[in-house]
């Protein structure tokens, strides 16, 4: 909502500057910002004359200018078809830099000097209009600064309305709050027009089919109007708050829409057959076209205005192009209507189709402003077109909107402020907002709102008003607060911090992705799911919840990967969606953490050696997370998924936790463009949380010393390393206190088949320092079970 | 076997004396001679080897080589360091670079939101987690956003069916604590949230709230204001002013936004207060009548607050990224940065 500070002037005097003003209408919560003028930073842009113009003797499209600034006469080169002698223009002059940085210097243009530019708005920064050149009103001063002389015209306020202030979508409306801050008197204008015999009704008669969306509807007719364009000053006010002229009788309506906020409508009454005005709901499919050209296949919820046969016009949001003013329309209908603001908003949305008046609809109108606004625009027409005003106004009003009357206790305003504030103010700020104070004792005030504050209706509502206008800047913080911790505690929160932050320290970077992703993306999944997919998508790239977060993360990768950044090591911790299999439309969310790695997983450094990433390293990474949450000794299988080529899943208790492995390679390269190997990591984190347990025990550090041993054997390749480690583990008994598995070769020295590998045994116990015998004997039976069990070699 | 015993404590101590061998040109030699000089352990169990049976000597050999060249290995890769030292035993070059310690880095929109649920825990606020799939009921029935009205326009909604939506604030998680709990309530609600709007600079199709709400008997605009001002002032500095002005939001009334001093400029105006000297960063207000009676809460008994916040808006303007689509791209060098 555009406002303007001259148009303001018009119904409230006003004390602040324009910057002032955009204070104080945001501190009452009109979220205010003015709309700076480019020319404002202008300077050398001045007002001349058109004194004469001549054609351009080598170009039929130029002509010469001479122009006058009243201290000086120059010659200008001009290219606009529109300008003509006795014209007041711009003028910018040499030195000038106008907004688009261009600089004004002496030119020859087909060999006749410049000295000068007679400007466009575009080349002022004013508008997009390159049709012509400016042309100013006759009676701007010359030699004036244009920036000093459109200042007269006002300052543009652009505020920022909230949806429960429909009373503010006018310019009465914030003079209305302006007067509340001044104390000011509010000027309605007067109605001057005087009616003629003829009466309206022997014109027209209007019946109302819906009278929930059409709770009232006022007409009335004008005859013998001249349509003409409007005179410089409506021009000029509609300007200043973003709408275009058009002619006499559609800009009066658009006038009064500005400055009463009831949106009106004019149809050219001989194209109204019948003498008629229907309102009724349109049928399923029923075509129309609008003003702005367009064919609009119509739902059986929007509210049409008909004449006896025909609908006319889209109830508060458009009128139908069969029943348009033109330049030979004579008689005109106005209508000034309320209309329920489910109805309006319900077409508007089904139209996709916002304009000034739905939008005020929506919010709701007066239903008592809509007589006065039918004088008022009577009044501009009957001053700007002429014409006789027929008597009287056909006025439907079948279902009455009564405003609310509440009762507002004292005692509550100051219980949720927190300070007390002085009731008589408080009954003082009531009035001036337009409400009639029905009762008031020391306890309360019984109000009936304004008709135009459709959102006062609880007591709620007034104490904002009170607070609003009190100033909340004014209020005072609790410098003591009454909160205590709360003792709900969730300890989910710091749960999935602790996860994030030891990721974090195994130097794996934190990164979000989309949650909205392709249909093809929620494909990749270790078990078959229905995706859940969006009605509205912003477009086919993001009509669905993620289903794993490894796409998002091979995505990222590859940005990074063509920007160069190919060492990767990066997780990201957020939800997946899918449908519950036993129902069709609960969705299950599910918290997941994924890692992602690639490339180098160290940085490079003089002296030391750089790993490289593998799927032991994810491995390494699953395994001690879970043992920092309290879960030992998880057990991996290999599995199989056609995304990966090699595939590891390990459960927590029976559930589901983590798959882990190499991405498959062709996958990578048909998919994702992607050469290098990645492995990934997916894992439920609600699982790991709801399993975790922190109930660390100590265990007493051993007083008595370890023997070492190496056990190194030559293993038949296909013997897993786990076998041997249980075997180890079995034959070592309760000396044994750790196994490491430590070396592993392949190659030369090494028969083809077979494997060389070793383990470290530590043996200890806590009672007492244990015999070399002892070690040897279990020693012995280690290398037995391996010899006769695995076909080992000792080496 | 008493010699392979043997040879393996040897083995042991030497990897236990490597450590401790002092980097100069002295040491280094004293060690050498210690394991491999001609009086050393080693060559003193090839000397007990020569003895053994053809057997014993089978089984043993290899060890015994195994260890002679683990050692020669070890004490070469000493020389070597000694030699990158430099002769000169007093040299050492400072300026070669560090190791770094290899960390991660939370993204900066999680350290963001970290470090104001911190602030907020310590005033009494626990926190809550709620789905990102809701129904309208949870999104804004119960919230006072009224079917067909204008109020929903202030949030694009994304649908999957004609009840269920993609939650377009964190708001439905303090209708479900208000469900769960009794007054007092004093929640946290942090968590992804989505507007259907088109992506650009300024916006994206998901980002992050943190909502926060008090209820109890007697909480006040004057107790939320308070609470307010400790925040910004622990989170952006003590020398902030804070700027309530009033506003619409439909589950809150009297509704506020509050803007803070330009922290870049300190409030005398620069491109990124876009030369107003403020910078919105939360929206606030007293509980709604309507929402109280929606979860079963007398209104005339007890009031509330609640405020809401943006933790990817205040991590732009914090760190000065003038793109909320750099946060989504996870560019290393960008995280790198936080």
């Amino acid at each position: 909502m555009i406002v303007n500070t001259k148009w303001l002037e018009k119904y409230i005097d006003i004390p602040y500057s324009p910057e002032e003003l955009e204070e104080h209408l945001t501190y009452i919560g009109l979220e205010s910002k003015i709309q700076k003028s480019p020319v404002d930073k202008i300077r050398g842009v001045i007002i001349a004359e058109v004194l004469d113009v001549s054609p351009h003797p080598n170009a039929d499209r130029l002509s010469i200018c001479k122009v006058s600034t009243g201290f000086d006469m120059q010659d200008v080169v001009c290219g606009a078809p529109n300008v003509a002698k006795g014209q007041k223009v711009p003028l910018a002059l040499l030195g000038t830099v106008l907004p688009n940085g261009m600089e004004l210097k002496p030119v020859k243009i087909r060999g006749i000097n410049s000295e000068g530019m007679i400007c466009a708005e575009d080349e002022l920064g004013i508008s997009s209009d390159h049709s012509g050149i400016m042309v100013l009103d006759e009676k701007a001063p010359l030699g004036m600064e244009l920036s000093e002389y459109l200042s007269g015209e006002g300052t543009s306020i652009d505020i920022d309305l909230t949806p429960n202030r429909p009373d503010c979508t006018s310019h009465i409306g914030v003079a209305r709050e302006i007067s509340i801050l001044t104390q000011g008197e509010l000027k309605i204008p007067e109605i001057k027009f005087k009616e003629s015999e003829e009466s309206t009704e022997d014109y027209i008669d209007v019946e109302i089919e819906n009278i929930d969306g059409c709770p009232r509807y006022a007409a009335r007719v004008i005859k013998n109007v001249k349509i003409a364009p409007s005179p410089q000053w409506l021009i000029n006010h509609l300007k200043s708050v973003g709408i275009r002229s058009i002619n006499n009788i559609v800009d009066a309506s658009s006038f009064v829409l500005m400055e009463t906020g009831q949106p009106l409508h004019t149809f050219d009454y001989r194209k109204i057959e019948g003498k008629k005005i229907v309102v009724r709901n349109a049928e399923e499919g029923e075509l129309v076209e609008t003003l702005d050209g367009i064919k609009r296949a119509l739902s059986k919820d929007i509210l049409l205005i008909c004449d006896a046969k025909h609908p006319v016009a889209i109830a508060g949001v458009m009128g139908l192009s069969n029943s348009e003013i033109t330049p030979e329309t004579k008689d005109i209908l106005i209508e000034s209507a309320y209309f329920s603001s489910t109805t309006i908003r319900n077409g508007s949305k089904y139209l996709g189709l916002s304009t000034e008046a739905s939008y005020r609809f929506e919010r709701g109108v007066d239903p008592e402003g809509i007589i006065n606004a039918v004088n008022r625009i009577t009044d501009i027409i009957i001053e700007l077109a002429g014409g006789k005003v027929c008597k009287g106004i056909v006025d439907k009003y079948p279902k009455k909107i009564s405003p609310a009357e509440v009762k507002v206790r004292f005692k509550r305003i100051n219980r949720l402020i927190g300070i007390d504030i002085e009731k008589s103010w408080v009954k003082e700020i009531f009035e001036k907002l337009g409400c009639r104070i029905l009762k008031s004792d020391d306890e309360s005030v019984q109000v009936l709102s304004p008709t135009w504050r459709p959102d006062l209706e609880r007591e709620a509502d007034y104490i904002e008003e009170v607070i609003r206008i009190y100033g909340m800047h004014k209020i005072p913080s609790a410098k003591r607060l009454q909160i205590k911790p709360s003792n709900e505690v969730n300890s989910r929160y710091d749960l999935i911090e602790k996860l994030r932050s030891i990721l974090c320290s195994y130097g794996y970077f934190e990164v979000f992705n989309n949650s909205l992703v392709s249909e093809k993306q929620t494909q990749f999944t270790f078990k078959p799911v229905k995706p859940v997919k969006l009605r509205n998508p912003l477009s086919l790239d993001m009509a669905y919840l993620r289903t794993s977060l490894i796409p998002g993360l091979i995505n990222t990768a590859r940005r990074n990967i063509n920007r160069r950044n190919c060492d990767l090591q990066i997780f990201e911790l957020g939800f997946i969606q899918y449908f519950d299999p036993d129902s069709e439309t609960h969705a299950m969310e599910i918290l997941k953490f994924s890692v992602l790695i690639t490339g180098a997983i160290e940085d490079e450094h003089w002296g030391y050696q750089i790993r490289k990433s593998d799927v032991f390293i994810l491995k390494g990474v699953i395994e001690d997370l879970t043992h920092r949450f309290g879960i030992e000794s998880l057990k991996f299988e290999k599995c199989k998924n056609n995304y990966f080529r090699h595939l590891l899943g390990t459960n927590i208790n029976g559930k589901e936790f983590c798959y882990l492995g190499q991405i498959n390679q062709e996958y990578l390269q048909s998919e994702w463009s992607i050469e290098v190997p990645i492995y990934v990591l997916d894992a439920n984190a609600s699982v790991l949380l709801d399993q975790a347990k922190f109930e660390i025990r100590y265990k007493p550090l051993p007083i008595y010393p370890a023997i070492e041993r190496d056990v190194s054997i030559l293993l038949p390749e296909k013997i897993p390393i786990e076998e041997v480690n249980q075997k180890i583990i079995r034959e070592g008994g309760e000396l044994l206190r750790e196994v490491k598995f430590y070396d592993l070769y392949y190659g030369k020295n090494v028969d083809n088949g077979l494997k060389s590998i070793t383990f470290n045994l530590v043996f200890q116990v806590a009672d007492r320092t244990l015999k070399d015998k002892e070690v040897d004997k279990r020693m012995l039976a280690i290398h037995e079970v391996l010899k006769n069990d695995l076909n080992a070699k000792l080496r | 076997m008493n010699l392979l015993d043997r040879a393996e404590e040897v083995r042991f101590q030497f990897k236990k004396d490597l450590f401790k061998v002092k980097i100069d040109i002295q040491s280094v030699e004293n060690f050498r001679l210690r394991y491999l000089g001609k009086k050393g352990y080693i060559p003193a169990l090839f000397r007990e080897f020569t003895s053994l049976s053809v057997e014993d000597k089978h089984k043993c050999g290899k060890i015994l080589n195994q260890i002679k060249k683990e050692s020669e290995n070890s004490i070469d890769t000493l020389k070597q360091r000694l030699n990158s030292i430099g002769i000169d035993e007093d040299f050492f070059d400072y300026t070669l670079p560090g190791k770094l310690p290899r960390l991660g880095h939370l993204h900066p929109v999680t350290q963001t939101m970290n470090e104001i649920c911190s602030i907020f825990r310590e005033m009494g606020f626990g926190i809550e987690f709620g789905p990102e799939v809701e129904t309208d009921y949870y999104n804004f029935q119960a919230l006072n956003f009224p079917k067909n009205h204008p109020a929903r326009d202030m949030q694009d909604t994304f649908f999957i069916g004609d009840s269920i939506l993609l939650r377009t604030h964190t708001s439905p998680i303090q209708i479900r604590a208000m469900e769960k709990q009794k007054p007092p309530i004093r929640i946290l609600a942090p968590g992804r949230v989505y507007r259907n709007e088109a992506i650009s600079a300024r916006s994206f199709c998901t980002f992050h709230q943190v909502e926060g709400l008090y209820v109890d008997e007697n909480v006040t605009f004057c107790e939320l204001k308070g609470t307010l001002e400790i925040f910004a002032k622990r989170y952006f500095g003590k020398d902030v002013k804070l700027r309530f002005r009033p506003s619409y939001f439909p589950f809150t009334e009297p509704s506020a936004e509050v803007d803070i001093s330009c922290f870049i400029c300190g409030g005398s105006g620069c491109r990124v207060c876009k030369h107003t000297g403020w910078l919105e960063i939360l929206g606030c207000g007293m509980v709604d009548p309507n929402v109280f009676i929606s979860v079963g809460i007398d209104p005339e008994k007890y009031t509330g607050y609640a405020f809401g916040m943006g933790p990817d808006r205040i991590a732009m303007l914090k760190y000065g990224i003038d793109d909320i689509r750099l946060f989504f791209e996870g560019d290393i060098r960008f995280l790198n940065q936080f």
